[in-house]
């Protein structure tokens, strides 16, 4: 019974991704979802046959890649965390109105809880925006059996069809029964007979906006399937989703009387109203267990016909994740008097850059320029990545941190409004990730900002994926436009700490935009010896350049 | 008879320590013993020398929540003094606490060792391991994380051979010296066990 792969539920996606015959694999990392492109990376680095998996410079260029694929006939799957689909909401969004050819399927990751993000949004309220069929599977084995289906789904519909994961199921490791691997057949490109469906000027797009809402009772019709209605006696009942769904079922096996209550279990996006009606017309009152925003919450309460408690009327709390405690809480259930906490005042242990970390060098060099000059009150537009920990007491380097790319166009539009010093620090992922497009607003715009690249030649947060980037920064800076001048690459070591003090202080005294890129790599992704193939390769390259160069005449 | 009783074991440390590592050892060796388990880790910011923890849940019937309830683990494992304080309201009545004695300083306000020991001995079923000295003893630097464990599994429903098994294959990939000086710390933490009577 025990048979099978650990996986955790983010693996689950990929591996299934794999087992449907995917051709290729995209994503940017980002916790928690980095795990579900990794697995299938692996899986296709041991047997190719034609498939691809690819890291992209952000996750809009991730499912524009996946969007191709799926042209090109394919399955494929792209992978990102919430805030990602942010970025790649453009593509996800008119994607609806294409459709897809090979089957697409997108792994998004939210963060309830904000574990390891700046916000806590609900993707699937996305899904529901871009009129897109989502699936919530509540543990591992569903994880990998919703993404079979949702490639099936993907093609009878054809339209994208979303995965969504909370941090506790796409970190929850467990065992895992696979299907047999599929081989990566295609369907062919989009034939020339319907080329005008995946051109979306005006004229087409109009057309396929009343097509794909044409589509939506078929889409209720084969997602129906997912949500269950069971009948229950009193006339008490809870609506469950995702870990809520989880939570409760495992409550009901030490609790058998919640058994016997009657219960919508949602699992598909979006929800046949009539399946709502059935159940609100067992019920007086009704528990909604879900993950994230009240979603199902609100779609019950506004039918006003019974008494809803959830996130809405503080029965379960408006903000943070959910917990089986909260579920206990809810439904009046006894909780287990345990050891008393320690009485002893425990300090926080906050995460911080690591020991011999070419950040820390970087941002004392920077922080000296600015005292140097008498600009110690100075504001910095920090990024994310690594280096915004250094937002935290007692480095306090930097002072706003929103979305990535951020800190550079947040630095130029202060410079504009006359702001002296803006200073925007960045990482190199992040910069290739939307950091390129606000630089060349600041080299065109000619305002007076210092930029800061601290380029560690990976991904460092996310687990050392390979940085798009990798050393090119200062060539795609001056690709832009920038004067060489004002182009600077800084080695972040103690012992150049005088010369990268005197490099900061010249870029702030400069009255345009200048860029220092800071470049050592991440001692983490050194120890592992991450970049040590392509170092070498690198290096002999380079070695058998200057020799073919010697022996010219 | 399946027995719908669900057990729950939090293991937390420091960043680095190897805490997800561990956790997995223990779901491994769970599921070998033909019980059904689920883990729940949280990566990310984490590995940056933050507080860290993983949950393993085990029972004999299917489980769907990866989460244990405050009050309900039956174990902790800590591979940090001050760490194990946070979890300790985790444990139940009756569960046990297996930390080690050996503190991560590297941050704000850490309270007085003295006063952390005292708090930890003050938790019934608690067993305060000196893995610095056991280390030394093994001439094994980073034994500590197998000595914990090695007292940890007499407390879980899994044969010796079961997580001899799961540990050798664990360092395999690192060779044989490095697997046998895992498993000669892992029989040091077994030793330290309390004797337990008609067992």
């Amino acid at each position: 019974m025990m048979e099978g792969t650990l996986a955790l539920g983010a693996e689950a996606v990929g591996c299934a991704a794999f087992d449907a015959g995917i051709k290729g694999a995209f994503g940017y990392p980002g916790t928690p979802s980095t795990e579900g492109f990794e697995f299938v990376e692996a899986m296709i680095k041991a047997a190719p046959e034609g498939r691809v998996a690819q890291w992209a410079a952000n996750e809009k260029v991730a499912y524009d890649l996946a969007l191709g694929v799926s042209y090109a006939g394919h399955r494929t799957l792209v992978t990102m965390k919430h805030v990602g689909l942010n970025v790649a909401l453009d593509a996800y969004a008119n994607s609806a109105l294409t459709g897809v050819r090979g089957g697409l399927v997108l792994l998004v990751a939210d963060d309830p809880g904000m574990h390891s993000s700046q916000n806590e949004q609900d993707s699937r309220r996305l899904a529901e925006f871009a009129w897109l069929p989502c699936l919530e599977p509540s543990t591992v084995q569903e994880c990998y059996d919703f993404t079979l289906r949702s490639f099936e789904l993907s093609e009878a519909l054809g339209v994208p069809v979303m995965v969504r994961l909370v941090t506790r199921l796409a970190h929850c490791r467990a065992a895992l029964t696979r299907q047999p691997t599929l081989a990566p057949t295609g369907l062919g490109v989009v034939p020339r007979s319907s080329v005008q469906d995946w051109v979306l000027i005006p004229s087409n797009a109009r057309h396929r906006y009343v097509e794909l809402l044409a589509k939506q009772p078929r889409l209720l019709q084969e997602l129906a399937t997912l949500n269950t209605l069971t009948a229950g006696s009193g006339r008490r009942g809870v609506a469950l989703a995702g870990m809520g769904r989880a939570y409760f079922q495992q409550l009901a096996l030490e609790h058998p009387a919640l058994a016997a209550l009657p219960r919508l279990e949602i699992a598909a996006y979006p929800v046949d109203p009539a399946l709502e009606a059935a159940f609100l017309a067992q019920v007086d009152e009704v528990y909604v267990f879900e993950e994230d925003y009240p979603v199902l919450e609100a779609r019950l309460g506004l039918r006003g016909t019974c008494l809803v408690h959830g996130r809405l009327d503080g029965a379960i709390p408006r903000t943070g994740e959910l917990t089986p405690r909260q579920l206990k809480d809810a439904l009046a259930l006894a909780t287990e008097a345990g050891k008393a906490p320690s009485s002893l005042d425990l300090p926080i242990r906050a995460p911080r850059l690591c020991d011999g970390c070419g950040h820390l060098d970087a941002f004392e060099a920077l922080q000296e320029a600015l005292r140097s000059l008498g600009l110690s009150d100075a504001r910095v537009f920090g990024d994310i990545g690594c280096y915004t920990l250094a937002a935290q007491e007692p480095m306090s380097a930097i002072h706003a941190v929103v979305e990535m790319g951020a800190s550079i166009s947040m630095a130029v539009g202060a410079a504009l409004a006359g702001q002296t010093p803006a200073v925007a620090v960045i990482g190199d992922s992040t910069f290739g990730h939307s950091g390129l497009p606000a630089l060349l607003t600041a080299v065109d715009s000619g305002a007076n900002v210092t930029i800061l690249i601290l380029d560690n030649r990976v991904v460092g947060m996310t687990g050392q994926q390979p940085s798009q980037a990798l050393d090119r920064v200062e060539r795609m800076v001056l690709g832009m436009g920038l004067p060489e001048a004002q182009v600077q690459v800084l080695l972040p070591l103690p012992r150049q700490h005088a010369v990268n003090v005197q490099a900061v202080q010249d870029a702030l005294r400069h009255p345009g935009p200048s860029v220092l890129v800071f470049r050592r790599e991440c001692i983490q992704s050194l120890r592992r010896g991450v970049l040590k193939d392509h170092d070498r390769d690198e290096k002999a390259r380079l070695e058998q350049a200057c020799c073919t160069l010697e022996v010219q005449p | 008879m399946s027995e719908p009783r669900v057990h729950g074991i939090v293991l937390c440390g420091v960043g680095g320590q190897g805490v997800l590592s561990l956790a997995q050892i223990v779901l491994e060796a769970l599921r070998r013993s033909g019980l059904y388990t689920l883990q729940s880790e949280i990566h990310g910011m984490s590995q940056r020398g933050g507080s860290v923890h993983a949950q393993v849940c085990y029972a004999e019937v299917p489980l769907s929540s990866p989460i244990i309830d405050e009050g309900c683990a039956e174990l902790l494992i800590a591979l940090e003094p001050l760490e194990a304080l946070r979890y300790v309201a985790m444990l139940r009545m009756n569960g046990h606490l297996v930390v080690s004695e050996e503190p991560q300083k590297d941050m704000d306000g850490y309270p007085p060792l003295a006063d952390v020991y005292a708090a930890l001995k003050a938790v019934r079923g608690a067993h305060l391991v000196d893995t610095e000295e056991l280390a030394r003893r093994l001439h094994h630097r980073q034994a500590g994380g197998m000595v914990l464990l090695g007292l940890a599994s007499t407390f879980l429903p899994v044969p010796n051979s079961t997580w001899r098994e799961v540990i050798a294959q664990r360092f395999e990939p690192k060779g044989s010296l490095i697997t046998k000086r895992n498993l000669e710390a892992f029989e040091a933490g077994r030793g330290l066990a309390p004797a337990k009577t008609g067992a």
